[in-house]
């Protein structure tokens, strides 16, 4: 029992890490960011060069941060922000730049499964339940996140412009607010928390060049369920992520696997609204 | 009443040169069909075949996005039911004539079942256009799952299903097959998009509301496109599992289902010879490039991909057309070839019995009942009692964000309101999508023109036929049939001399004009208009005032408007409502309400509080 609560929380808190950047820029520019199976396999492959130059496996996740966020940056003055209007275009070229990254990974790296070392190892004693210490820290982790995040936008000044640009574009522009700048920043920041997410979950599986796939269409489904604020998506973390838990526990992994997507579309096609609060 | 034009400006539907171009290429296909296999080589041969039936799979793709704007990564999923249902049907059952009938059959039913029930997932009111995408990348994700969990070791999980009998056919005959299938289905679909119907693919894809507010069930429109096109995946899928006699998850997977895609966006969506070239070059060039460097070249194609979707949106096609055209113009200056001309279009009013009847009641054909609208805590509108009866303009007023386009925003579609009761021509509206509330009687206009930029005139107004004279699928017809009033309008501006111009060319003055005869062209009985006179000349205004005077008096339409020009309201109005901070002030005459020290106060901003409450 208490394994199977920890395991939804853990569960749900690997989602949350995961969606958090497909869920800024969802936020910020209204599209899904179709590369972001693409930026968490450059996560998990920082994480296995940061291991094999033999540094620090803490070092994976900041290592990670900064390559997403440069990768990020680099997509969105190249590409991304030249389709803003065309949003379609846009899902569909971060979808080929998602490509991309993923067959460069594969002519560097090749195409074989490979291991990270963990930070974190063992096991901890709770309620007489043995659990995996690193998936306990990934729930640290998820609500660091959310706390870290949720400060910058309600407590910063950029948080405050970004949340302008929001609501209402132009309205922001005409007050002064560089809207092209808020969008290049939250698309970049938006990267390197995926790249961020690839490094953490890397040491629960393998990696290998398609290893974002399996992660896309949840945290797709999780991100279209909150609309655009952190606190819908953990609650849509916790429901989603809990009911795959469960469905894997008690009837099989395989359903579980589609649980996500198939209760998010049931969920979606009743309630248009979802879980976001507005 | 009849119009004839014919137009020097743009060119429109099927114009003979476009219309020579491609039954010229189709012509050159089939010849290439015909002679391709005793001039090819044994691997190219084979490799076609292939790329052919990836090709049919595509043109669903095409028509799909290119046309109507549905971003499907999922056309794999149903070529692999397609293929699955050969391969399960010819390993598990047998090989027969009988089997591969039923074979087929059952895999063109289950694709298009699977499609239904991706478009009830998919388009819901307010869903975004990306949630098909999402959806349909879900869908082979889905389907290759459910074939590696292997039920009852009937799909061979990954390794698939090899070596089972099939169609006792030569090579020749397999690549005269697949050649066909591409010719017969790019005729077909070309044949479908540039049909009357057709135009309200484009429609759809460039402002689907407005189809909505005309009438238009574009819900049930996508959901049969997506069906058609699980069909013919399905049908290409099944040829693919008949020739290759190999059926892998991988023929269902996104990945490929991605490749469809890219297909289409470099041969140039929206152009249906353009993605069937762009996959069969690219697949034969894959067949060969890749085996040397297989990765290498997937990263080329991901390259080009990005850039020709930043940079060459429309894809390689129109590059090439423009090329082609440009020599059969030569070609044509230095022969007697038939002068390009383009369909010449025809208007006439509509006979007394083809004209909907109006609806009966003694009641008043809308009446509203403590409507109210939130959004979330901020109350846009409350408590709205109102009625308005036949041959009656009722002009609603008010300041700025007094809540009145919510209330037109509120009669027209059935899940606005959160509060209250609509009743129009005495059927009550329910929760219902604005197609259905047209089908009452209830035309809307919007305050920002909303149209169809790249279509024509004359396609905009057999757009606001569509429901009621449903268009043919697979021929453009140039006579169009309009109630008089809005014939009356398209004479009156000049419009109908223009049936065949683009919208995005009109000026704003013509814009207004033509929405309005779009509307009425539905046969409404209660008509709301949002600033119809916006922007518009003093001339234009009052032509706009006649008609609606007219239509009130003759055809005995309730009209409901809103206007910040208060003499216009004046000249024509037969009440006024006054609307402030979502309550309803005043409901009089027009001297009731001019007279009115209450609207003096809220449309001066004087001493509003006191006002109100005083009263």
């Amino acid at each position: 029992m208490v394994a199977l609560v920890l395991d939804i929380i853990s569960s749900s808190a690997i989602l949350f890490i995961i969606s958090a950047g497909l869920l800024i820029i969802f936020g910020v520019m209204k599209i899904l960011n179709f590369a972001h199976a693409g930026l968490l396999s450059v996560g998990g492959y920082t994480a296995l060069t940061v291991t094999q130059l033999g540094w620090s496996p803490w070092l994976a996740a900041p290592m990670a941060l900064l390559v997403g966020f440069f990768v990020g940056a680099l997509i969105e003055q190249t590409v991304m922000r030249w389709l803003y209007a065309r949003s379609l275009d846009a899902i569909l070229a971060a979808w080929g730049l998602g490509m991309i990254l993923v067959q460069l990974i594969t002519i560097t790296y090749g195409r074989q499964i490979q291991f990270v070392q963990t930070p974190l190892s063992g096991a901890i004693t709770i309620f007489d339940e043995t659990y995996s210490l690193y998936r306990l820290f990934l729930i640290v982790v998820a609500i660091a996140l959310g706390v870290i995040l949720t400060y910058i936008f309600k407590g910063t000044r950029l948080g405050l412009n970004t949340r302008a640009v929001i609501m209402n574009d132009s309205l922001a522009q005409a007050l002064g607010i560089n809207s092209a700048w808020v969008r290049f920043l939250s698309f970049s920041l938006g990267c390197a928390l995926a790249t961020m997410a690839g490094a953490f979950i890397t040491p629960l599986a393998s990696v290998d060049p398609n290893m974002g796939f399996s992660w896309l269409v949840s945290s797709f489904m999780i991100v279209l369920l909150s609309g655009a604020s952190l606190a819908s998506l953990a609650i849509s973390a916790l429901v989603l992520g809990g009911a795959q838990v469960l469905v894997s526990t008690f009837i099989n992994p395989v359903a579980g696997g589609m649980t996500i997507v198939v209760l998010a579309a049931i969920i979606l096609r009743i309630y248009p609204d979802g879980f976001s609060n507005e | 009443m009849v119009f004839q034009m014919n137009s020097k400006g743009e060119k429109a539907g099927i114009n003979r040169k476009k219309s020579l171009f491609f039954w010229l290429v189709v012509f050159l296909a089939a010849l290439f069909v015909m002679v391709g296999p005793y001039v090819l080589d044994r691997y190219t041969v084979n490799i076609l075949i292939r790329s052919f039936l990836y090709a049919v799979a595509v043109l669903t793709v095409d028509v799909l996005w290119g046309y109507t704007g549905i971003l499907t990564f999922g056309q794999s999923a149903f070529f692999g039911i397609g293929a699955y249902a050969a391969g399960l049907m010819f390993t598990h059952i047998g090989f027969g004539p009988g089997e591969a009938l039923v074979a087929i059959i059952l895999g063109v039913g289950v694709a298009m079942a699977v499609a239904w029930l991706v478009g009830w997932v998919s388009f819901w009111h307010r869903a975004t256009p990306f949630y098909v995408a999402v959806i349909t990348l879900v869908l082979p994700i889905i389907v290759v799952q459910l074939l590696y969990s292997n039920p009852q070791k009937l799909t061979g999980s990954s390794s698939g299903l090899v070596g089972f009998p099939s169609f006792f056919l030569s090579v020749e005959g397999w690549f005269w097959i697949a050649g066909g299938l591409v010719i017969i289905f790019t005729t077909i679909a070309w044949q479908f998009v540039n049909s009357n119907f057709g135009k309200v693919l484009i429609a759809i894809r460039e402002n689907e509301d407005r189809c909505l507010y005309l009438g238009i069930n574009t819900t049930r429109i996508k959901t049969g496109l997506l069906m058609a096109g699980a069909a013919i995946a399905a049908i290409a899928g099944y040829c693919y599992a008949g020739f290759t006699v190999v059926v892998a998850p991988e023929i269902a997977g996104f990945v490929f289902g991605t490749e469809l895609v890219i297909y289409t966006a470099l041969g140039g969506r929206g152009t249906l010879i353009g993605p069937v070239i762009g996959a069969i070059f690219i697949d034969l060039t894959s067949a060969y490039l890749s085996g040397n460097l297989p990765f290498v070249w997937k990263l080329i194609v991901g390259a080009i991909f990005v850039t020709v979707i930043v940079l060459l949106p429309q894809g390689v096609a129109p590059l090439i057309a423009r090329w082609v055209r440009a020599v059969i113009d030569q070609f044509k200056k230095n022969s007697f070839g038939p002068k390009d001309s383009t369909p010449v279009q025809q208007l006439h009013s509509l006979e007394h019995n083809e004209r909907t009847p109006q609806p009966k009641t003694d009641k008043a054909p809308l009446r509203i009942e403590g409507l109210s609208r939130n959004y979330g805590s901020l109350r846009v509108l409350s408590d709205i009692t109102l009625e308005a009866r036949g041959s009656e303009i009722v002009s609603i007023v008010g300041p700025n964000g007094a809540g009145k386009t919510t209330l037109m925003r509120c009669i027209s579609n059935g899940f606005e309101p959160t509060g209250g009761r609509v009743w129009v021509n005495d059927v009550e509206v329910g929760r219902i999508a604005p197609h259905s509330v047209v089908k009452l009687g209830v035309g809307r206009s919007f305050q920002n023109t909303s149209l169809f930029a790249s279509l024509t005139v004359g396609e905009c107004l057999r757009l606001a036929r569509f429901r009621l004279s449903r268009p043919s699928m697979f021929s453009y017809q140039t006579n169009l049939g309009l109630p008089e009033a809005a014939l009356h309008i398209l004479t009156a501006t000049g419009l109908a001399e223009q049936l065949n111009e683009k919208v995005i060319n009109l000026p704003h003055g013509l814009k207004r004009a033509l929405e309005l005869s779009m509307v009425l062209a539905t046969e409404p009985t209660i008509l709301l208009l949002d600033e119809p006179t916006a922007g518009l000349t003093k001339t234009e205004r009052s032509l706009i005032g006649d008609i609606l005077v007219n239509l009130a008096r003759r055809d005995g339409l309730c009209i409901l408007l809103i206007e910040h020009d208060l003499d216009f309201v004046r000249d024509i109005s037969s009440r006024i409502v006054v609307l402030h901070q979502g309550k309803l002030l005043l409901d009089g005459t027009v001297e009731d309400v001019v007279s009115s020290d209450l609207v003096r106060a809220i449309y001066s901003g004087e001493q509003l509080a006191e006002s109100v409450e005083g009263n």
